[in-house]
Formats: structure tokens, sequence, C-alpha cells
């Protein structure tokens, strides 16, 4: 199913997340055997309480309560210390939250320089590569907005430049559309997918089932379990990766930014 | 790890700026707290300082002599009320002034019996007004001056005194009190001399010369049921640099009188200021005591203050640490702000402290010290409130969990 010919970024052996104890115990991930390739974008579904976001969680090391087996590019997360995994965190994962998850007293590119603060960067350094890729994203005039005088669309895309700032090699991405109109989800999906072709391991969580069109492998869970697992033959993952913005779509993506 | 700091300074500086009038409520607790200590510890040292510059301006070939034995231990003099001894029988006798004058190098001694008793003339004079029996060489040993009329003569009739500046206006209403009559004890005394205003109202000698009378040792003696009761002895040396021997020699010279009992002290330099100066740090000591407590509610509120941040911040915490903060970061973070808290509430205190204690010296005789051990108690008691009270505030902010905290809105 999956692209053998490439190494496997995450491996899950049997895991499971258990909530509540006693009578009050639920595996919110009943026991998910899956593996993840460099390059793939995956798309995951469900019905609300079928464990998808506490599945991101856990591939994001925001939860590392777990049972069973979880390898991250072939290193058990388990044997991993706290300090490390933060480390993980800053250096490997970018998160993208359905809420955007700004933090609302500080400036556009601030927030976008966070990640780099945990690299141990020069205020200056930190700066020039926030503003380096907000200009990517075409909110360059934006930078010294404050995030609630933003648009929904715009504050997406300031959040997902924040995850990818770092230049991590696994997104997480939890219903990064689930707050905007289907114009702004459009160009997220859009900014997604190039991410995705450029090379970078997406992991989407979603409710909406055009966008698992966007998507090289679709998963879908249901209480707990992976209820089916299947490759999608898109014209969009073509696997081209780190190919540049061409000069066509850089003009459009201007259009629309202005718009 | 250094950026990580300075963007953590950084960024408590923007939070703290962010709910300005919240921070500057919080800081001025530690102002109070550290502006109390600053002033107290600035004008006890003060105080301290002015015997001790006494003593300096004598020339430093001063040595006392007081009855009773050398205390080794400061807390029982503190205790102690400072006058006790005045109480007691003295320990020194007549003999040992006379041995203590046949010492080589010895200028003069001066022997000092303090009485009480009313004082009286046209007014009678307040009632601690001190009567002090001495001999003409006090004048030398204690470098006093007369600006009108002469010191003690033994020539003259015993029933003669000098009398302090503030004193003679006190009971004559004037300065120029020559010649006038004076009642001690119930005994009449020609006034001979009127001193010069020493404004030195603390001094080694336990005494205020402004306003007390000195009267000739053998006057004292016959107020005294004919016995000398000698508080103290000043001796002054022709140089300083014999003062150690004869300091040597006086000890050996009074121990032989003495029986072999060292039930006496000679005291020089820094020592005959202690006994002063220990009065001034039990003081000081309480006093800071109280100004400490004041410091705790300040560094409680730091307290209550952080984890009212850490509470409100919940969500910032969750984005920090999905974003690559560790705990340790987190911590950093909180604990930066704290001490940014009390380090500023510090740094005013202690202006703050010198401003009220350069104001009230204005009333006191002597004026507030500038020593560095002030300055490091002021910062160095800010960073141990602000580490203190900050501590808990960020561990609970480090320990909470990523997901909670990320599902918490604001």
């Amino acid at each position: 199913m999956a692209k053998t010919n490439l190494p496997p970024v995450i491996v899950l052996k049997d895991l499971k997340k258990r909530f509540g104890i006693g009578d009050a115990e639920h595996y919110a991930i009943d026991g998910i055997d899956l593996t993840i390739r460099r390059g793939e974008f995956i798309a995951i579904m469900g019905p609300s309480g079928c464990g998808k976001t506490t599945l991101l969680n856990v591939l994001g090391l925001l939860d590392s309560k777990i049972e069973g087996e979880y390898e991250l590019e072939e290193k058990s997360v388990a044997t991993l210390s706290s300090r490390r995994q933060a480390r993980i965190r800053s250096q490997q994962i970018g998160f993208i939250f359905q809420s955007f998850n700004l933090i609302n007293r500080l400036t556009v590119i601030d927030n976008v320089a966070l990640p780099l603060i945990y690299k141990g960067m020069t205020q200056l350094a930190r700066i020039k590569q926030a503003s380096a890729i907000l200009h990517n994203f075409h909110l360059g005039e934006r930078e010294y907005y404050m995030p609630h005088q933003l648009s929904g669309g715009q504050t997406q895309r300031v959040a997902i430049a924040r995850a990818l700032v770092n230049n991590p090699s696994i997104i997480l991405a939890d219903e990064p559309t689930g707050n905007l109109d289907s114009y702004a989800s459009h160009i997220i999906m859009e900014e997604l997918s190039d991410l995705h072709k450029r090379g970078n391991t997406i992991i989407m969580v979603t409710h909406n089932p055009r966008l698992t069109t966007y998507a090289s492998r679709v998963i879908t869970m249901l209480d707990g379990k992976i209820a089916t697992d299947t490759q999608t033959p898109t014209k969009k993952s073509d696997g081209d990766a780190k190919r540049p913005l061409g000069k066509k779509k850089r003009a459009k993506r201007k259009k629309e930014a202005k718009s | 790890m250094r950026f990580l700091f300075i963007n953590h300074i950084q960024n408590a500086k923007q939070s703290l700026k962010s709910n300005r009038m919240r921070s500057t409520l919080t800081m001025l607790g530690i102002t109070i707290g550290v502006a109390s200590i600053t002033a107290i510890l600035a004008l006890s040292g003060g105080a301290s300082k002015i015997v001790g510059d006494q003593v300096d301006a004598l020339g430093g070939n001063v040595a006392v002599i007081r009855p009773g034995a050398p205390s080794d231990t400061p807390l029982s003099d503190i205790t102690q009320t400072p006058n006790q001894q005045q109480f007691a029988a003295s320990t020194l006798t007549e003999n040992d002034i006379d041995a203590i004058e046949k010492i080589p190098n010895v200028t003069s001694v001066a022997p000092m019996m303090i009485l009480s008793g009313a004082v009286k003339a046209t007014k009678s004079a307040p009632v601690n007004t001190a009567i002090i029996a001495s001999t003409p060489e006090l004048a030398e040993s204690n470098d006093l001056t007369v600006q009108d009329g002469q010191f003690l003569d033994p020539e003259l009739s015993p029933y003669t005194t000098v009398i302090g500046p503030q004193l003679s206006i006190d009971v004559f209403g004037t300065e120029q009190s020559i010649g006038k009559m004076v009642n001690i004890r119930g005994q009449g005394f020609t006034v001979i001399g009127v001193l010069k205003r020493t404004n030195n109202p603390i001094n080694y000698n336990g005494v205020d010369f402004d306003s007390s009378v000195i009267i000739s040792r053998d006057a004292g003696k016959s107020l005294n049921q004919g016995t000398l009761q000698i508080q103290q002895i000043n001796v002054r040396s022709d140089t300083i640099g014999s003062l150690d021997q004869v300091i040597i020699d006086t000890n050996k010279a009074l121990l032989k009188n003495h029986f072999g009992e060292a039930d006496f002290s000679v005291l020089s330099g820094d020592q005959i200021a202690e006994p002063t100066n220990r009065l001034f740090t039990a003081i000081a000591g309480t006093t800071t005591a109280i100004a400490a407590i004041s410091l705790l509610v300040g560094g409680i509120g730091i307290m209550n203050i952080m984890l009212v941040s850490v509470a409100e911040r919940t969500r910032e915490i969750g984005i920090r640490k999905a974003l690559g903060a560790s705990n340790a970061d987190v911590v950093a973070q909180f604990l930066i702000e704290s001490l940014a808290l009390s380090i500023g509430g510090g740094i005013s205190g202690y202006v703050i402290g010198y401003v009220v204690a350069f104001g009230v010296s204005t009333f006191l005789p002597f004026d507030p010290v500038f020593t560095w051990e002030i300055g490091a108690i002021a910062v160095g008691v800010s960073l141990v409130i602000g580490t203190l009270f900050g501590l808990y505030p960020a561990i609970r902010a480090a320990r909470k969990d990523p997901i909670d905290a990320l599902r918490q809105y604001d």
C-alpha cells in the first residue's frame, strides 16, 4: 500500500492510550499498528471521539503515557527523556492546530519566531528567518500585526509558517481548516499540498472528506482502531520533492494575498 | 543557552509590561520591604560610625579602661541594660589611676565618675543631667575646650565647676554663666568655665558634654560619701605607636593592683565604640527583623501574582511546549519573570530606602552610611525572595500537561 522504497519515519506497534481508571477506564487508542514513510501525506478521518486527535498528540510527543511501541525515526520514544522529546518537537515536528494557537500578546513575526527560541538562535537570526518564511506565505506586510488583526485564513497561514519555520520533517495538522470558510480552506490545503510536494511528511486529522483528495493516503479510524487505510492515487501526490514554486503559481499567490 | 536566557529576559519584560499596573503593585511589596531594611541599615550604620569616628578624631592614641571583665559573648551585653555597670560598685580604684600615671608614654589619665542627681540654679536642669567628677586631664583626653572661663584646676576650691553650654542655657537661660552659683546635689558650686559646644550627644563616654556638669574628683568623692566610683578611665599616649605598649603596661599594672583578677577591660580603637555599636546592632537587628516581615508579605504577593499569571497563560505554556520548550525552559521563563519583579522592587527599594534615610537623618545627629554591604543585602534579599517565591509557580507551570494546557481557551 505505502511506498515501500522510502524509509519509515513513524512505526506504531499495538499502540494503546488509556484514559480514566477503574470503571471509567477507556481506550482512546486501542491497538494501532501503523507505519508512516517519509514524504507521505496522510489524512486521518473518523467520527468525533474515535481517537484521531489523541493519536496526533501521541505522534507529536505531547502525550508520552502510552502502551505499546512508538518508534520515531527508528528510535523508541519510550527511551527518550522529556528534554530530548522537547528537542525533537522543536526540531523535527511542526504543529498546526484547528484553533491556530497563536500567542495573542505577541506580534505575528514573534509568534512565527517562537519555535526558533528553543533552538537557541539569536533574536536577529530568529526575526530574519521568521520574516523570510512570512514572505513566502505572502504575509510580509503583516509581520507586525497582532494575531487578532488578521482574518481566519491569514491567522492559519501564520500558524503554518510557525510550524514550518524550523524546517521540520513531520507536520502534524489537527483539523487545520476546521475554523475556516471554504475559500480559506482551499488556500491552506494548497499550502499543505505544496509542502508535501517539497518532501515533507504531513499527517492531517480532518472531518471533511473533500480534503482527503489532497492526501496520498487516507486512514479512517473508529473506536480507537484503524478501520480503513487506503492509498489514494491522486495526481497531486507526484512525489516531486522540493520543487520550487512556479512563476504562475507565485503570481496567483500574490493576487490572493492582496485580495 | 545564552540566547535563551536573553530571550527569557525579553519575554519577562514584555509580559510584565503588558500587565503594568499589576507588576508595579507586586513590585511595591518588595520595594517597601527593601526600602525599610536599607533605611534601617544605613541609619544604624551611621549611628555606629559616629562613635568610631570620634575615637579616630581623637588621633587614635586613646585607650579606655572600664570596670568589669571583657565579655566574650556579645549577646549577653545586648540582653543586659547598657547602664547596668553604672549601678554596680566599680572595680577601678584610685590606686589604679596612680599606677597608670606612672606608665611611660602616658600623657594624660582622666578618670570619669558619673553621678546622677539634681542640678539647680535659676531653673532645674533636666533630671538625667550627668555630673562628671574628673581631673583636669579630662580636657586633654577628650579634646574638650572651654569657650568661656577655664577648665578644672586643682589649685582652686574643689567646689568649682565647668558646665556644658546647653546646661548653662537650661539652668541660667544664657551661655554667659561664669561666676554664677549652681546647686549640685544640695551643694553649691561656682561656675568657672563653660565648655565649647561639641554636638556629640552619642559618644563613647556615654554622656553628652554639652549638657553635663564637670566637677573635680575630690568634690565628686565628697558627694558620694567619700568614695570614688570610677566608670571609665581615659588614657592618652604621646604617640599612636606607643599606644600598644601603653595598653600592655596598663594591663600589667592593673592586674598587679587587682591581685591577678582581670576584672577590668582596657579598650582601644574599635573596641571603645563596640558597646555603643552593639546596642545599635541590636536595635537595627530587631527593626530589620520586623522589616523582613514586610518583605515576606511582598514575596507572598509575588507568588500570588505568578500563580495567577501561570493560570492565565496556561494555553501559552501548552503552545510553547508543543513548539519545543522543555520543562526547564518553562521554569526559567517564569522564574526570570518573578526575579525581574523582585529585583526591580529591590533596586527601587534601595533607592527609596536611602531617600528615606536621608530624610530621617535631618532630624538625627548622624548621616546614613553608604557601604557595599547594604547594596549587596538589598540585591541579595530580592534575589532570594524572587527565587524562593517564584520557584513554586514556575515548577507548576512546567508541570502542566501540554494537551490539557492547549485545550484551555483564553
